[in-house]
């Protein structure tokens, strides 16, 4: 056993390593906050995001319609799977909390399992809140047509502040 | 039939047309209800199409944020609290509630509520309101100080901002549950629509089950009562047949005992025609025999058609010469013609594409003879030509035939009746030249079987031209010998009077029938008795004398003729016998006799007797009884007695019991063709009715214990089958002469002659 400590204390950094690299602190407004059981919190056990922090984490580009705006638009932003691995959050349902308290349950699979993003620019320019900013929940409904519908429509949440990681 | 069926046709037809219209009527229906079932479908696709955002939520959001607003900012005013923070709190609030406006007015709503005018006043009014506000927020955002008399400006605003947005709202609202009910209705209506179409169609379904229904019990009614009728023809058909085969039957058995009477009075007049009459009498005694031919002819055509009618006509087929076969039939009209003073012309093909042909050369004949006694019975100082021509067509060879004639001829509404049975061209004819108005039809029936087709070109009182076609197989040339016999048959032979001494009637009709053939005069004697005295009384030609009769057999009744010295004493005796031993060839010389001939006898062989005799007619030129002996030669060699008498059963080789059977039916062929079908029927008739008689013989001496007597009739009973050509049962009889025959053998033999009297009847 003694001969396999120095093994196992490398194991434990390697395997945390990704956790252990805490999440930086913001440095411009803070457009997003993540709460919960997480494992690298950056402010006060929360993680906070700035516009950069989130344009840095993978993020993809969606082109669609949706309801609300006219013709196809094109929403581009950070992958929510991203932003919760990058908080080191986890959980079983997000509350997705607009600026107006507004909130949403979605699923933690579609996290996970589609590849939903937190869009913050539209047609290439950041979202204002008078525009649906500063954050906007979009699932790929590029990726598949039959999430185009209300059931999904009621999760997109706009002018997103906050999410709540619960287990 | 004076039931009427309960469904009649009437009915079945009227469910039908109601049921036809009925059925339009449902796809008529079908029609509509399906446009309608798109129609709404195509709503229903249109809403899936344009997944929407809810509309009076979002209004409602609208109004709550511009409350919230409004409240936020007199809690403001309300606590004095108008720091930086509070105020770009309120500027977001602000900001939210501007981007719901703008989302009101981008946003694709599931419930079009804008297309109200109200509504759309309501919103402009709204937008004023946020956008006339914007500035103060403007300035909050930038980090301009707000006096507290722009707030409460601000508060005044925003108070009628949340009233009007409540406002909305109710429009909203208003808009949409109208909306709402108008689509409810309009849905409601349609599913009126559907539903009256639905019901109309399970109406109509109803309906069409109802009268399928009707329809479905007539047409069982009716397929009831078309077999009950069915079953009552059945009926009818059947009596109708059975009356119609006892008449076939009636006319078969009136026919056959007419002719039996007829043919002796024929025989005898024909003797008669041979002594010497006063003219007055040969004058009678030709009207005689000319309406005893006519009446044969008519019985004759009466039983060939009764014969057809009952289907009973089969074709064989066998290698027919052509030219024997027109020759022999110009011959046998010939005598006719001449009576009537006319003339026979055959014309021949210059070249044969095939002489000899497979056909059924007596049906064949018939037909010619049938067409060629027309022509000469409506002809007088005229010609008749019998025309053979041959050609291909249909990938096959056809013989045509015609009989030209240059008569009375037919005009075109005769031509018809002709070939229909019992009509004849008109009453007068019957009247005039008498028949039976058969004889075309049964050519015609002919000629229908062997698949030809038979006609007449006629013009009145310019003759007419029957003719027939009829496919034909190009067959082989026959045996040359044969072919020579046949082509010499009727040529150059002398008309001899010819006393026939036979106890047999099976062997007597069929000698005769040859003799007959041959154009003899023939007398026919029981016993030897019998012919002793007609002998001694009359000069014959020529005596043939079986060996083997009661009373008196032949060996003794020679000797006696000899002796007596009476007409025909020096007349040439041929011993007919199936017993060649070399003993009784002996014996027959020694009695005077000047041949000897195996039995059965062949027309060939009666041929070369004939001949022998014009060559040497007196008794002492056939010196050389051996010669003769030698020179008959039986056409068919394994009828020769030598090798059914001499050879036991066990010998005889497969390969020579099959030669015999088959040269048996070619005997019973000759015998056929010669005497014609109807004298065969008959020829087997008495075999039958001769074989009957036998086997009770056979019987009692059986039971008498009197051996020597049974060979003497199982001798009998084999040589009148060899005769008619019944092989087995010659050759069954012919093993119980080397055996003791039991009781039980006898039975046996009589189930085979019954066997072969079936088989004939079919």
């Amino acid at each position: 056993m003694k001969r396999l400590k120095p093994l196992l204390t490398f194991l434990a950094v390697v395997l945390t390593a990704p956790h252990a690299l805490a999440l930086d602190a913001p440095k411009g407004p803070v457009i997003l906050t993540v709460r919960g059981t997480l494992a690298t919190p950056n402010v006060d056990g929360t993680a906070q995001f700035d516009l950069a922090m989130l344009e840095k984490l993978a993020g993809r580009k969606v082109v669609t319609e949706t309801p609300w705006t006219e013709g196809k638009t094109e929403f581009s932003g950070p992958l929510l799977r991203a932003i919760l691995e990058a908080a080191g959050a986890k959980g079983k349902t997000l509350l997705v909390r607009a600026i107006n308290d507004y909130f949403a349950e979605v699923p933690m699979e579609d996290a996970t399992a589609l590849q939903t993003i937190l869009a913050s620019r539209m047609n290439g320019k950041v979202m204002s809140v008078r525009d649906k900013g500063p954050l906007f929940l979009i699932y790929p409904f590029d990726l598949d047509p039959k999430l185009y519908n209300e059931k999904y429509f009621s999760r997109s949440v706009w002018q997103i502040k906050e999410i709540e990681v619960k287990s | 039939m004076t039931s009427k069926t309960p469904f009649g046709g009437d009915e079945i037809r009227k469910a039908s047309r109601t049921t036809a219209a009925i059925q339009v009527f449902s796809v008529f229906l079908l029609a509509i209800l399906v446009s309608v079932y798109v129609d709404i479908s195509r709503r229903q696709s249109d809403l899936r199409d344009a997944v929407r955002e809810n509309a009076m939520w979002s209004v409602y959001q609208f109004n709550r944020e511009a409350h919230d607003l409004h409240h936020r900012l007199e809690l403001m005013i309300s606590s004095g609290r108008t720091d930086r923070a509070s105020l770009e709190e309120l500027s977001t609030r602000y900001d939210v509630v501007y981007s719901r406006m703008k989302i009101l007015r981008e946003t694709k709503f599931e419930q079009n509520f804008l297309s109200d005018p109200a509504v759309i006043e309501q919103v402009d009014k709204i937008q004023r309101l946020i956008f006339n506000n914007a500035p103060i927020f403007d300035a909050i955002l930038a980090g301009e100080e707000i006096s507290q008399a722009s707030l409460t400006s601000l508060d005044y605003e925003l108070a009628i901002l949340s009233r009007e947005t409540a406002d909305l709202l109710v429009y909203t609202n208003t808009t949409i549950s109208a909306e709402r009910a108008e689509g409810r209705i309009e849905l409601e209506s349609l599913q009126r629509k559907s539903m009256g179409l639905i019901g109309l169609l399970v109406l109509s379904v109803v309906l069409l089950i109802f009268t399928l229904q009707r329809q479905l019990k007539g047409v069982q009614a009716a397929g009831v009562s078309l077999e009950a009728m069915a079953d009552k023809l059945t009926v009818s058909y059947q009596a109708a047949e059975a009356g119609n085969r006892a008449k076939s039957q009636f006319m078969a058995t009136m026919g056959h005992e007419i002719r039996t009477p007829l043919n002796a009075i024929l025989g005898m007049v024909e003797l008669l025609e041979l002594t010497r009459l006063s003219p007055e009498s040969a004058a009678h005694v030709r009207t005689i025999r000319r309406s005893g031919e006519a009446l044969l002819d008519i019985i004759n055509e009466i039983l060939d058609y009764a014969k057809i009618e009952h289907g009973k006509l089969e074709l064989e087929q066998r290698s027919v010469d052509l030219l024997t076969l027109a020759e022999t039939s110009a011959e046998m009209m010939r005598g006719r013609a001449t009576e009537a003073g006319n003339r026979i012309v055959v014309d021949l093909p210059y070249r044969w594409r095939a002489r000899y042909v497979l056909s059924d050369p007596t049906r064949l004949r018939q037909v010619i003879l049938n067409l060629m006694s027309n022509a000469v019975k409506f002809t007088a100082q005229g010609t008749v030509t019998l025309r053979l021509r041959q050609f291909r067509a249909h990938s096959s060879l056809w013989l045509r035939i015609e009989v030209q004639d240059s008569g009375i001829g037919i005009g075109e509404e005769g031509k018809e009746k002709l070939f229909r049975p019992f009509s004849q061209v008109d009453a007068s004819i019957s009247r005039k030249y008498g028949g039976t108005g058969l004889g075309l039809t049964i050519c015609k029936e002919i000629i229908d079987r062997f698949g030809g087709r038979i006609g007449v070109d006629s013009v009145t009182g310019q003759g007419s031209t029957f003719w027939f076609e009829i496919p034909v197989e190009a067959a082989a040339a026959p045996h040359l010998e044969v072919a020579l016999q046949q082509s010499k048959v009727l040529a150059d032979l002398p008309k001899l009077k010819i006393l026939v001494a036979e106890d047999n009637k099976v062997n007597q009709q069929v000698i005769l029938g040859y003799l007959k053939h041959l154009k003899q005069t023939v007398v026919m004697a029981d016993n030897g008795e019998i012919a002793l005295e007609r002998a001694r009384a009359e000069a014959f030609d020529l005596i043939l004398m079986d060996m083997q009769m009661p009373v008196m057999d032949g060996i003794e009744a020679t000797t006696r003729l000899r002796a007596s010295g009476g007409a025909s004493a020096d007349t040439p005796i041929i011993a007919l016998t199936a017993n060649a031993s070399e003993e009784d060839r002996q014996r027959c010389m020694d009695a005077g006799m000047a041949g000897f001939q195996a039995k059965p006898i062949s027309i060939a062989m009666l041929h070369r007797l004939i001949s022998d005799v014009e060559l040497h007619p007196a008794r002492g030129q056939a010196a050389e009884p051996d010669a003769a002996v030698a020179t008959v030669v039986p056409t068919v060699p394994a009828a020769a007695p030598q090798a059914t008498e001499t050879s036991p059963p066990a010998a005889v080789s497969v390969a020579a019991r099959t030669e015999k059977l088959d040269a048996l039916a070619a005997r019973r062929q000759e015998i056929a063709d010669i005497l014609g079908p109807e004298a065969f029927d008959e020829l087997m008739e008495s075999f039958f009715d001769d074989a009957v008689e036998l086997l009770d013989n056979l019987r009692r001496e059986m039971s008498n214990g009197q051996p020597d007597r049974l060979d003497k009739l199982l001798h009998n009973l084999k040589g009148s089958a060899a005769n008619v050509g019944l092989a087995d049962i010659a050759e069954k009889s012919q093993a119980l002469r080397q055996t003791t025959p039991t009781l039980k053998d006898i039975e046996m033999l009589s189930k085979d002659i019954d066997a072969a009297k079936q088989s004939m009847a079919a």
